[in-house]
């Protein structure tokens, strides 16, 4: 079983009264039922990862390579989602002294998404600049999977030591 | 701390990286003008702790140029708009929720007085980081190492009812075209009432006999006048006419029945012409 859909049922489980154990007061059960119903879960599958990358040379992550970032939307089948995202243009060196950064780009193919199967190599193109629109796969999947690269330029001159920086997926449930 | 050991750190915790991610329910919370108060429950289903921050605006699904269905965000809402983000507050509005427990986020209404009968609107931004940092590779600080954290924003809609409600939608300029090996789909829907119009659109492609080639069914949410466009796979098709017929219903199987407003279905069809 997908980690997802175990997760759905753990929390399925989590809901359930359980004979023999206090349920609280009565409001709080209220409210529990209230918000049984179609779960919406957006897991992280992997982050963008560059590892070691030489100096002074461009590096690129395709989002169909292995260190590309990846999500995996499940939800209600068919389900209309709207993808953006919130890109960062520089990262920041942890290791180092405040300063020392490294350009990051994202280009009109740097992002894929994919109905119901977690299949790169299937999917659709968009530019993550600009977002997308994608709809969750049918009743047996459920899910939609989205995939990111970029490219980071390192200067000849960059300190060694470890950058980062955070990308932000918006997931708006349609 | 030590750059090697920083490294060491990062290591360790890359090494254990599996899914991050935090179950959300439901996908749309009803908030009802006499208790003012909705709930949504967060899960966490993995071994490390998940930082989770809670936000509102005001904004609906709308269509673009091209037919697709896009969050159209309101920075400024007049007073004529049906927005709840301003009065409607979540607790608490940071948290953490531990590996394998759930928490939930109370939400209360505190309408402005006087608010007239209706359906009024806001989205909930639920963001979420797991405590995971990107890089792997061994621990050596003369290399130049890059990696970047994906942070999730989802976003789910909030409806706050006062009084009769009442929706309804309207159907017109249905149109088609055969694009590849799918049949595109658009027609203009515009919603009726002081409640969005929640439901289900049903496409299906008819031959001459009434028999079903080809069909789509999704969930649509129409808040104010929108244009989508849909795409049914029908493969190759046979030179000739057919039918195109749109039906919309109030029915979700994805929502509680008793959350759905009711309307009476909604038709039209068009001839469809394959050269």
């Amino acid at each position: 079983m997908s980690r997802p859909g175990l997760a759905g049922l753990l929390l399925l489980g989590l809901l359930v009264p359980r004979a023999g154990l206090s349920q609280g007061v009565g409001g709080s059960v209220a409210i529990d039922a209230n918000v049984i119903g179609q779960a919406l879960t957006v897991t992280t599958l992997s982050n963008l990862n560059f590892g070691s990358v030489p100096k002074g040379v461009a590096t690129t992550v395709q989002p169909t390579a292995a260190g590309a970032g990846a999500w995996q939307i499940q939800g209600s089948k068919n389900a209309d989602v709207s993808v953006t995202f919130v890109l960062p243009a520089l990262l920041t060196n942890i290791q180092a002294l405040p300063g020392s950064t490294m350009p990051v780009s994202f280009g009109a193919t740097s992002a894929r998404w994919n109905r119901a199967t977690n299949n790169v190599a299937a999917a659709t193109v968009f530019n993550p600049s600009v977002g997308t629109t994608g709809k969750l796969g049918p009743p047996a999947n459920p899910f939609l999977y989205i995939w990111i690269g970029g490219t980071v330029t390192p200067a000849a001159a960059a300190k060694p030591g470890i950058y980062t920086g955070t990308i932000i997926v918006t997931i708006a449930y349609l | 701390m030590k750059p090697t050991r920083l490294s060491m750190v990062l290591l360790l915790w890359a090494a254990r990286l599996g899914a991050q991610g935090v179950v959300i329910a439901p996908h749309a919370v009803f908030i009802d003008a006499r208790t003012r108060s909705g709930a949504v429950l967060l899960y966490n289903p993995n071994p490390d702790p998940a930082e989770v921050a809670i936000s509102f605006f005001f904004g609906y699904p709308a269509t673009d140029s091209a037919g697709r269905i896009v969050v159209r965000t309101v920075e400024h809402p007049d007073s004529t708009s049906p927005s709840a983000a301003s009065w409607i507050q979540a607790f608490p509005r940071r948290l953490t929720v531990p590996p394998l427990e759930r928490q939930t986020i109370r939400l209360l209404a505190s309408p402005p007085p006087g608010l007239a009968d209706g359906e009024y609107w806001a989205r909930l931004v639920i963001s979420a980081k797991g405590g995971q940092l990107p890089v792997t590779g061994v621990a050596d600080t003369a290399k130049v190492k890059v990696g970047l954290t994906l942070e999730v924003r989802t976003i789910i809609g909030v409806f706050y009812r006062k009084g009769a409600v009442r929706t309804g939608v309207t159907l017109s300029g249905l149109r088609t075209a055969v694009v590849g090996d799918s049949l595109a789909v658009w027609a203009r829907l515009t919603q009726q009432g002081n409640a969005a119009y929640i439901g289900s659109a049903h496409a299906a492609l008819l031959d001459s006999t009434g028999k079903t080639l080809a069909e789509l069914k999704a969930p649509i949410g129409v808040y104010d006048a929108m244009e989508p466009r849909w795409a049914l796979p029908i493969g190759a098709l046979a030179p000739g006419r057919y039918r195109l017929r749109l039906d919309l219903s109030t029915g979700r199987d994805d929502l509680a029945p008793e959350l759905v407003l009711p309307s009476p279905p909604v038709r039209d069809s068009v001839e469809v012409r394959v050269p």
